[in-house]
């Protein structure tokens, strides 16, 4: 058993499949929203998978230092959609 | 890679694929947090085993916060106004979105080299973050606090009816 760069990209690719798909299917604006976070995943995990098989010697850790920021990025998304949709009135 | 990092990544991106569908289709903030948190440790979990530890720990933090938000029990609910064919078109758009990445991921012929990080790679990672691509850094920083500026004054803004009618 062994990981290769086609089966990181297949993952990936499945990650941001189904990311668009919550985004698309889910009736609920926020719960829709959580779909961005997947979908940041699987171009993270591309990201982190080309940097890990197929970066050469110049710049390694490119792939992860873009996995860091997209993670950061899908959090202030969903905090800043949470914020948007506002408190629920009590009655 | 060895056999036991290959059975993390395999195991790490099944809990982030269950957790992707358990979110598609569970109702409740209870269970959509849960879901997100799962994926979150499913893509730590993939990260970890492609050498990418301290992006892990990045990951698994941001995705914990995002699960907490996503679980909180007092956000408005606001429902789309797109109807059901719409929304049928999208989720075909997606399954289209993954036969191209998949054919794409297939079909391409990609150049392989060898990894010479370490399995942390925090060092590499941080020099990259605050000196290589700083503007970059700072750039998503800006975002970040913008996104939550905004999303603290919004917050702030949504009066619950009982509290905005005892003002009047």
């Amino acid at each position: 058993m062994s990981v290769t760069l086609v089966s990181v990209l297949f993952v990936a690719a499945g990650l941001t499949a189904l990311g668009a798909f919550i985004a698309a299917w889910k009736r609920e604006l926020t719960a829709a929203l959580t779909g961005l976070p997947v979908m940041f995943a699987g171009a993270g995990v591309a990201f982190v998978g080309v940097a890990r098989f197929g970066a050469t010697s110049g710049a390694p850790a490119l792939g992860q230092e873009v996995a860091v920021l997209l993670a950061i990025a899908a959090l202030a998304a969903v905090g800043l959609g949470v914020g948007l949709a506002g408190r629920e009135s009590s009655r | 890679m060895d056999s036991l990092h290959a059975i993390g990544f395999y195991v790490s991106a099944a809990l982030a694929g269950v957790g992707g569908i358990l979110l598609a289709f569970l109702h409740g903030h209870w269970h959509r947090g849960l879901a997100l948190g799962a994926v979150g440790l499913g893509v730590a979990g993939i990260y970890a085993s492609l050498s990418a530890g301290f992006a892990a720990i990045v990951v698994l933090f941001c995705y914990i916060g995002c699960a907490l938000l996503v679980a909180r029990p007092d956000y408005r609910t606001v429902e789309q106004a797109a109807g059901g064919l719409w929304r049928q078109i999208g989720a075909l758009g997606a399954a289209l979105l993954l036969v191209v990445l998949a054919y794409a991921a297939f079909r391409g012929r990609f150049a392989l080299a060898t990894f010479y990080g370490g399995p942390f790679n925090s060092v590499s990672v941080a020099r990259l973050l605050f000196a290589h691509d700083a503007l970059a850094t700072e750039a998503v920083a800006g975002v970040v606090l913008v996104a939550l500026v905004g999303a603290a004054i919004a917050w702030r803004r949504e009066r619950p009816r009982d509290e905005r009618e005892g003002r009047r």
